[in-house]
């Protein structure tokens, strides 16, 4: 089955979408992924949010920049960062719902709303979407009003699809109310595809490929959504086995050898699972840095288009 | 301190680092130690499982493993929602109340996403097994979670949440026989429009839901407290000891020291670290294309620079193994058992 979009097309949904949820197992390399995206949608002209979730910060060192501790970091060239923690955004969803000082500490306060919040299914999860619909439609802190994209660096704990339909049960277990519709809004937000798209990140490595086809598989099945793309990130140099290298016995190049065997076998797996568009991203010899975070833009713009190759003329 | 002679291994670190492999291996070299040892795992790759025998949905908990060892070998897989589903069966006062939490909604999402509760599952069915044969050595792998510690405070948050006062108030009959909000029926007009502004909110059927859910749980929480305090003590007993695993190079260092300080903290005994996945340098005679030599003459530098960084940080505090990078991750019983020789090897076990 050919490519439901060519790679440069590809580059312009990416650009026009509202919210870009990057997700994957831990470890496969989001966070560079988001970063690299970031730079790759600035460069095209758009206004962007790095959303970050996870309590030990990491997306402000591919950006140069201090860690947020919840603020909003400007990292230059129509780039923001925020580190957000859900249970924040859900606190002050509560404190703007209520409007009265005293009663909103003491909502904050009773144990009663400390454990529905930490604990009800979905809710964090929905807030933290809710907040990224609030600031593509304008509604965000004053300094976030221009932003067109918001990339979320989707958490490491749970599955991608937890998240992703945290608003949908929130809907469902609370069936009416201002809850309910927000959480209806969200969910509607997350099915229109022409507003919001999932990339997945991973490695050509077993278990991350085998997540990744589950992830897909319950996307269309929960979501009926399909990703824009897989982005397989940290590939080994592919061997060309006719160099001096292939008959030496070092550790090193041995091991080079077969890992990039099992990225070839792990691409050809998910190639036969998935017709859709895969970017292939190298193992770089690059601290985590603004350096990196280019480097891989120019890789992934390259996958998904950006530049455009050599052409026939 | 190395881990030989403890009853009871917990295996942390941060997600994507090998831990279940670890784990995996270091039951494999209990065993032929002449230990018999259960290997408790989450998630391990397809070949991780056809090697131990464990499938997903099995019937038993525990099966044996086909290692020629002077110590017996099982593994199982932890599985959440069953052992919440076992908890139940076995404090729920009569078949009745059984089934009502069985059925209500709430308990469906709950099982599965309340926060902790995968967590708290986890030690549960830990402390389960510790009983159920006391001899045995347990070697446990933790949570694919990035906040790995968090499976650790399950038991304390449950206790928490039991002495908050939230079920207090969660257990008191708060609808009458007719559906409606008790406490807001004896307001006359006011409680009425009380409770239209709750249902407008939230919706009612979830509140009589809610309530329902912590009233059919109420007969099980008391030996919920009581388990979730002895599961804290296992946690801290001397005959436990935690191994962490770290991933390889120095951005991995700060993480790893940071989890070992809290540990600590916490009373909790760590044992050794182990870092893994640690790319070889190219020797002085490595031909290769340029670039490619480049690229792996940097990885295995940076993890070297990131295994001694930590060695000397833990100055001695705790035995320090390092795991080489292997062509594919070991996932046969050979495969373990050369892990394990490297374990040993380097004091681990």
């Amino acid at each position: 089955m050919p490519s439901h979009r060519t790679p440069a097309r590809l580059l312009d949904r990416l650009t026009s979408l509202e919210l870009i949820v990057v997700t994957g197992k831990g470890g496969v390399g989001k966070t560079s992924l988001s970063a690299a995206l970031g730079n790759l949608l600035t460069a095209a002209g758009r206004t962007v949010l790095l959303l970050e979730t996870d309590p030990r910060e990491s997306l402000h060192r591919l950006l140069d920049v201090p860690p947020s501790g919840g603020e909003i970091v400007d990292a230059g060239r129509r780039l923001f960062l925020q580190n957000l923690q859900p249970r924040t955004v859900l606190d002050d969803l509560v404190e703007e719902r209520l409007k009265v000082g005293l009663l909103t500490r003491r909502v904050l306060a009773s144990p009663v709303y400390q454990h529905f919040a930490e604990g009800a299914p979905g809710l964090k999860e929905a807030a933290i979407l809710g907040r990224a619909l609030r600031i593509v439609e304008g509604h965000g802190p004053r300094r976030l009003r221009k932003v067109d994209t918001v990339i979320l660096d989707a958490p490491a704990t749970g599955h991608g699809v937890t998240l992703l339909q945290a608003p949908l049960l929130v809907a469902e277990v609370i069936d009416s109310g201002p809850v309910h519709r927000m959480a209806r809004d969200i969910s509607a937000f997350l099915s229109d595809a022409r507003r919001s798209g999932i990339v997945i990140a991973t490695l050509a490595e077993e278990m991350p490929v085998n997540e990744t086809l589950q992830l897909v598989e319950l996307l269309d099945a929960r979501l009926a959504r399909r990703p824009e793309a897989i982005v397989v990130n940290g590939l080994y140099p592919p061997v060309t086995g006719t160099g001096p290298e292939a008959a030496t016995d070092d550790p090193a190049l041995a091991l080079w050898r077969e890992r990039r065997c099992i990225n070839d076998e792990q691409l050809g797996r998910l190639r036969d699972a998935w017709t859709g568009p895969l970017a292939e991203l190298p193992l770089l010899p690059i601290d985590p840095g603004p350096a990196l975070a280019g480097a891989l833009a120019r890789h992934l713009g390259e996958g998904l288009g950006a530049t455009a190759a050599p052409e026939d003329p | 301190m190395s881990t030989a002679g403890r009853r009871l291994v917990i295996v942390v670190g941060s997600g994507g680092v090998g831990k279940t492999t670890i784990a995996a291996a270091m039951g494999v070299g209990s065993a032929l130690r002449g230990e018999d040892t259960l290997v408790m795992t989450f998630d391990p790759s397809l070949r991780l499982r056809d090697a131990l025998g464990v499938a997903p949905g099995g019937e038993a908990d525990e099966v044996e493993v086909a290692l020629e060892a002077p110590g017996r070998l099982q593994a199982g897989l932890l599985d959440a929602r069953r052992t919440f589903d076992a908890l139940v069966h076995r404090h729920a006062p009569d078949p009745a109340s059984r089934d009502r939490i069985l059925a209500n909604r709430f308990y469906d999402h709950l099982a599965g996403s309340l926060a902790g509760v995968l967590e708290y599952m986890a030690v549960e069915r830990l402390y389960e097994a510790s009983r159920e044969a006391p001899d045995r050595r347990i070697v446990l792998d933790t949570p694919p979670t990035r906040q790995a510690l968090d499976f650790l405070g399950a038991p304390e948050r449950i206790v928490a949440f039991l002495d908050s006062g939230a079920l207090k108030i969660a257990l008191k009959p708060w609808f009458d026989t007719d559906g409606h909000l008790r406490p807001t029926a004896r307001l006359g007009a006011l409680g009425r429009s009380a409770e239209a502004f709750l249902d407008r909110m939230v919706g009612l059927d979830l509140l009589r839901d809610m309530a329902e859910f912590f009233q059919a749980f109420g007969p099980l929480f008391d030996g919920f407290r009581e388990r979730a305090l002895e599961v804290r003590e296992l946690l801290r007993s001397p005959d436990t000891v935690f191994v962490l695993v770290s991933g390889p190079g120095p951005e991995r260092v700060a993480d790893t020291l940071f989890f070992a300080r809290k540990l600590a903290e916490e009373g909790y005994h760590l044992g050794p670290v182990v870092v893994n996945r640690l790319h070889p340098e190219p020797g002085p005679h490595a031909q290769a294309p340029p670039e490619v030599l480049r690229l792996l003459s940097w990885l295995g530098e940076r993890d070297r620079r990131g295994a001694e960084e930590l060695r000397g940080l833990l100055a001695g505090s705790h035995p320090l193994a390092t795991i080489p990078l292997l062509p594919g991750e070991p996932a046969d019983l050979e495969g373990l058992r050369d892990v394990a020789g490297l374990l040993r090897e380097q004091g681990v076990e």
